[in-house]
Order: C-alpha cells, then structure tokens, then sequence
C-alpha cells in the first residue's frame, strides 16, 4: 500500500464549523432563486419561500438529505472511449480553459479577441496534452470574434467537438442555450436516450456570491439535470468584497452558495453527478480587483477540497491561474504554488490551466507549460513507493561503496515510474542551452504550439454527425437572427 | 472662530475615520453655528475624501476605507445639503453623475469603485445600483438634473446593454443632453466608439481624469 500525501488546512471541528455556519445562513439569511422553478422544488422539499422576495430559506436536514443523495462517484464519456474519464472523491482531472474573450500573442506579447480558429487550436493542443482531461470550450464563450453572439454556444461547441474527442464542456448560461448545445451533445453520443445513460458532456452552475441563484444559470443547469449530466456548482467568492474578508466566513458562504444550488439540482434529479466547486479568492483592496494568483487561493482550494469530501462528493477548485500580464516569473509562481496545493489538497478538478491576467486571458503557450506543470503534480501525488524492491537493498549490496548504479537493470526498470521527465524545462549545460538557441521554457512551450497544430489532427467526427452538428448551428442562427429582427 | 475650526476638525475626522454617526453630527453643529456651509462642506468633508481618495490611487489605502469614508460622507452630506438649501443656498459640486450597472448585469464592484472615486474628487453621485434598465438610466437623469450618466458592464454579453442605453437617448433627442461614459471588463475605447459613447474609462481614477478633462463638453 503507498502512503498517498496529502495537504490539510482544516481540523475535523473547522470543518463541522464551517458547516454549521452556512446552515445557519441557509437558514436565518436564506439564499436568492430566481428561477421560478427552482424555488418551486425548494417550497415542496419544505423550505420557507417568499415569491414577493424571492428569497428561499432552506431548513439544514433538507441541504444535508440533498447532499446524502449525491454520487461520491460518477463517469464522464468521451466520443473515443479511451478517454472516457471516471470522477471520484480520490481523483484527480485537470481542466484546461479554452474559452476567454482575449487571446495571448507569443509573437507581440499582446491580446487580441479570441476568434473560432483560435478556439479550434486551443481545443486541439488540450486534445493533445496528457494531462487534460476535462475540457472546457467555445460552448461556454459569451463571445467569439467574427461569430453572431447568440449562437456563440453553438458554433463554440462545433468547433471544439470537431478538435477533440475527449468530453468537451457545454453551457448552462441559459435555458435555450443549454438546450442547444445538449441537441448536439445528443448527436455526439448517439441519440438523446443514450445521452440519459451516458454523460457525453458536463458544465459549471455559478452561483453569485454571495447567496444568490441567478435565473438564467439555474434554468440553464436543470436542462442539465434532466439528463443526469455532471455539474460542477462553483461559488466565486472574493474575500472582502462579495465574501466576508476572513478565510473562514468566505468558507462558510461559499459553503452556503454551492450547497443550496446542489440542494435544488438533488430535488430536480435525486442523484445527479456534481462536483463541490470553488472559485474563491481574495480581493485585492489596493486596488479592488479580484487577486487569482493569490495564495489564499491555495488555501481556499484545499478547505474546499476538505468540506466537499466530508459531504463524501467530488471538489472542483480553481488553480493554475496568474494575474501577470505576461508568462514571466510572477506567472510560473503564482500558478505552481496554488496548483501544488490544490493538488495535495485532494481537488478532484482543477480548472483554469492555460489561463493568465486574471483569467481574462487565454494562452496557447500557457497550456503547454501548464500541462508540464500539471504532469509534475502527478508525480508528486504518488508519493513514494516503498517496498522491497524499491528500497534495493540487494541492488546497493550489489553495487557496493563506491560504485554507481547507471549500468543495473534496476535502474532503468524503475526510471519512468520513479522520476517526471519534463519535455519544456530545461537541465542542460549552458552551452548546449546555448547552441539550441538559448530559448526560455516559454520559448519552448511556442515551439511545442506550432509543432501541436502541424502534426495532431483530432479523432475524426462520426460519418454523418458533422452534418448533423451544422445543420443545428444553421437554425440556431437562423432563429436568433429572426429574434433581432 | 475656534468653534468653527472646531468643528471642521470634527467632520473631517469623522471622514478620516469613516464615522457616519459622527459625520452626521458634526454636520448637525456645522448647520447650527453660523457658519459658511459651503466652506464647511469644502473644507471638513470634500478636502479629506479627497486626499483618501488620491492616497487610494497611490495604493496607500485599501478600498473598504475610501467606500467606508464616501458613506459616512454621504450622511453627512445629507445633513449639510438640507442646511443648505433651508438658506437658499445652492450645493457647489464639480458635477451630478447618475451611475449603475446596465439591464441583465448583476456585477456591483467595479460601479461602485467609480462612484466612490468620483465622489471623493467633488462629483455629487447617484448609484443606481445593478440590472439597472435603460429607461431607468434615462429618468433619473432627468429627475436628478444629471451631467454624465455612468453605465458599468461586466459581461460581453450585457455590455450590448450600454447601447440599449445610448440608442435610447438618441431616439428621445436627449443625446446631446447627457455626457455618457462606459466602463467594465469587457469594454474598450473601439467599443465606446462603437455604440457612440462620449467616453470610456479603463479604472476609477481614469474616470475621474476623464469627467474632469471633458468638463466643458458636458458642463451645463
């Protein structure tokens, strides 16, 4: 049995606090629905709602019953089946962000508006990456450069389908969104029926720090549940501004953010896969923006990773993120720092790889360096074997004082479990640095990018499903355009 | 005097220590001793929010004191603007400016850094608050007299919104009535360009700088 690491910044009590905290806002405070439905299944389930104010205050045993009742594992499917991917409370999947308004420019180290072949090549490097395995998408994009805004969901999709057959990501922003978007997924996975057996598709239900359900989101989310399809409800807390300035009242609201909208989705669909999800940061008050390389982050990840397992559910956390402007030295340690951590602290999901400048900011280069960093983590979370035959005590008897192990057997049958060979960060001598042109990992990670984009090609979509897919792209666009007129 | 200099000690003391009870009544015994009310709003309220504010934009002071402070402020300032007025007396401000996150948009922050910005460099402020719709934009600022109407967008979805608002404006003829300012995440100069703002601002003390570089464009 190996010893699995494991980073904890809360003691049984904090927790059970932490708990009984956000019951007692769920309770005394109530929380915002906004979507109708939503608070009908509230007033059934038994919780006291106010349709004047919209407010729903939710009694603890129905927030924990609901709780009870969600899976501490589930599946996601991929259209090839090797990247089918199995979520648990002991997993760990990273998912990369594919969608922001601005894209990064290696060349000019500017921004420019994120376009649909940007979109395509930053879905076909993550479906290349290893250590992606969830992956988010044009889907989710409130806007595509040179696309119609109302069908952003749907040409985001097609486009990112096209470029990976691992599980793409698909909107809940709004009912008819989401019911777009699930007609497609339904192509993906062979009918809508099979789409009910088979999660082809997953999203994220933000509920809006502090205490509130949004109309659209939760409308949009239900569609999901009526499918049964993973949903990661992730509150976006910042601390001191739309969260109590202290670690551990951010905690306790976002605690009662998430759990309320996992409460509704539970009542809508008893067993639905979803995740425990944080987005929680600080806000820098120097300035008043949100700080998403802080390292309270780090922090923030870890507890949530240790409440979400004491309700015995997944957690998704949010790391790998940088405010730098640029992929400089800020950027390296702000992302390997929280990332480390939320990596030992037993997050099952963590999304925001290849994100910069606050997250408003996508980065092919950042994905490449983020995979690395990513595939370290791996690694790291294995810990160290210890067994007789890793302890070697007859290859060092062998061996002797003195000696050297490069010429045993032992060695090279242990090298690629034992150690992480990173491909961007560079061990050579600086003259060999040198004579390769004396490039940074960033440079490299360029490199990898163009080399990405020549030779991988995605999975080709099923005969007959490509034409299917754009038939649904034309007639939502059609219909939206109609609307504006 | 030495009641006078007393008592402007205590209003901006009550700034410095965002006080709003205490702002109230020194506002109250500024009203009743006979002195110049407006001097007493320049020197005991507008000159220490002011200098927070500049010590904000040096990132000497976190954000929480300046909001905290606009608020005590704005108690005070009610005192003082009925004091004011009961003489017949007439409120000296750079400029009103009705504020608020556009229709759709719940985002609260970033609208409310400019208001306090604003308000600590002498412009009289009225936040609307979010999910304001353009109609509301457009009646407050008639009601309120405004100069500028301040409209925030977090989202490239709801930033469609701050047109809503313009092109309001424009099918009533009340364009050239209001100075119009967009500001967000998501919006740049090209956008504000765009939808035919008059300007845009990345930040709050870029709002500021551009309300009082444009002053004799909206000034009435």
């Amino acid at each position: 049995m190996n010893f699995h690491p494991e980073l904890k910044v809360l003691s049984d009590e904090q927790i059970h606090a932490i708990h009984q905290s956000a019951m007692k806002m769920l309770w005394n405070t109530g929380v915002l629905v906004k979507a109708k439905t939503a608070r009908d299944l509230l007033r059934r389930a038994g919780a006291v709602v106010n349709e004047e104010t919209m407010i729903c205050r939710i009694p603890s045993d129905i927030v924990e019953e609901a709780l009870k009742g969600a899976p501490s594992s589930f599946s996601v499917y991929a259209r090839n089946p090797k990247n089918n991917i199995h979520v648990s409370t002991e997993s760990l999947h990273y998912e990369p962000m594919i969608g922001r308004l601005n894209c990064y420019d290696y060349e000019t180290r500017t921004t420019h508006s994120t376009t649909l072949e940007d979109v395509g090549h930053l879905v076909r490097i993550a479906d290349f990456l290893p250590s992606y395995h969830l992956l988010h998408s044009g889907a989710i994009m409130p806007q595509i450069d040179g696309v119609p805004i109302r069908a952003t969901h749907v040409y985001g999709y097609l486009e990112s389908v096209r470029n990976s057959s691992k599980p793409i990501k698909a909107t809940s922003r709004e009912r008819i969104m989401a019911e777009d978007c699930l007609r497609m997924v339904a192509v993906i996975a062979g009918g809508e029926d099979q789409l009910k057996c088979k999660a082809y598709t997953f999203t994220t239900d933000n509920p809006v720090a502090p205490l509130h359900h949004d109309r659209d989101q939760m409308e949009g989310a239900l569609e999901f549940a009526k499918y049964g399809l993973p949903i990661d409800v992730t509150s976006e807390p910042q601390a001191g501004a739309t969260a109590p300035v202290t670690i551990a009242g951010l905690l306790a609201q976002q605690t009662a953010d998430v759990t309320s909208g996992i409460t509704i989705i539970q009542l809508a669909n008893p067993g639905n896969p979803v995740w425990y999800g944080t987005c929680g940061s600080i806000m820098d008050m120097r300035i008043g923006r949100i700080a998403i390389g802080a390292v309270e982050m780090g922090l923030i990840n870890v507890a949530s990773a240790q409440i979400a397992h004491f309700y015995d559910i997944p957690c998704r956390g949010t790391a790998s993120a940088t405010d730098s402007k640029m992929l400089d030295f800020q950027a390296g340690y702000e992302k390997t720092l929280v990332l480390t951590m939320a990596a030992l602290g037993g997050v099952n999901k963590i999304f925001y790889p290849g994100t910069m400048e606050g997250a408003l900011t996508i980065s092919k280069e950042s994905l490449v360096t983020d995979d690395e960093i990513a595939s370290g983590l791996y690694r790291v979370i294995e810990g160290v074997n210890v067994n007789e035959m890793t302890l070697a005590v007859d290859i060092a008897n062998k061996v002797g004082p003195g000696g050297h192990y490069l010429g045993q057997v032992h060695t090279m049958q242990f090298i690629r479990d034992e150690h992480f060979l990173p491909m961007l960060a560079n061990r050579q001598t600086r003259e060999k640095w040198e004579e390769g042109g004396s490039l940074s990992m960033v440079d490299q990670a360029h490199k990898k990018v163009q080399q990405i984009l020549a030779e991988h090609s995605a999975d080709p979509l099923p005969a007959g499903a490509e034409a299917e897919l754009e038939r649904i792209v034309s007639e939502v666009e059609a219909r939206e355009a109609r609307k504006s007129t | 005097m030495a009641d006078t200099e007393q008592i402007l000690a205590k209003m901006k003391a009550s700034i410095e220590a965002y006080d709003s009870d205490a702002a109230v009544a020194a506002a109250k015994e500024a009203a009743t001793a006979g002195m110049d009310l407006l001097v007493a709003v320049e020197k005991g309220f507008a000159e220490p929010i002011r200098a927070l504010g500049e010590a904000f934009a040096r990132m000497e002071i976190f954000l929480p004191q300046l909001i905290l402070a606009a608020n005590a402020m704005e108690a005070g300032m009610a005192v003082m603007e009925e004091a004011i007025t009961a003489i017949g007396g007439e409120l000296e401000t750079k400029g009103v400016v009705v504020i608020g996150t556009v229709e759709g948009d719940i985002h609260d922050i970033g609208k409310t850094v400019v208001a306090a910005m604003l308000q600590s460099n002498g412009y009289q402020v009225h936040d609307l608050g979010v999910e304001v719709p353009a109609s509301r934009f457009i009646e407050s600022a008639k009601s309120l007299n405004a100069d500028v109407i301040a409209m925030s967008a977090l989202l490239s979805t709801t930033m469609l919104y701050q047109r809503d608002v313009i092109e309001l404006l424009n099918n009533k003829g009340l364009a050239d009535k209001y100075f119009t300012i967009v500001g967000g995440a998501p919006v740049k100069q090209a956008w504000a360009d765009e939808i035919g703002a008059d300007g845009y601002a990345s930040g709050a003390c870029e709002a500021v700088k551009l309300l009082d570089q444009h002053r004799e464009v909206w000034a009435k």
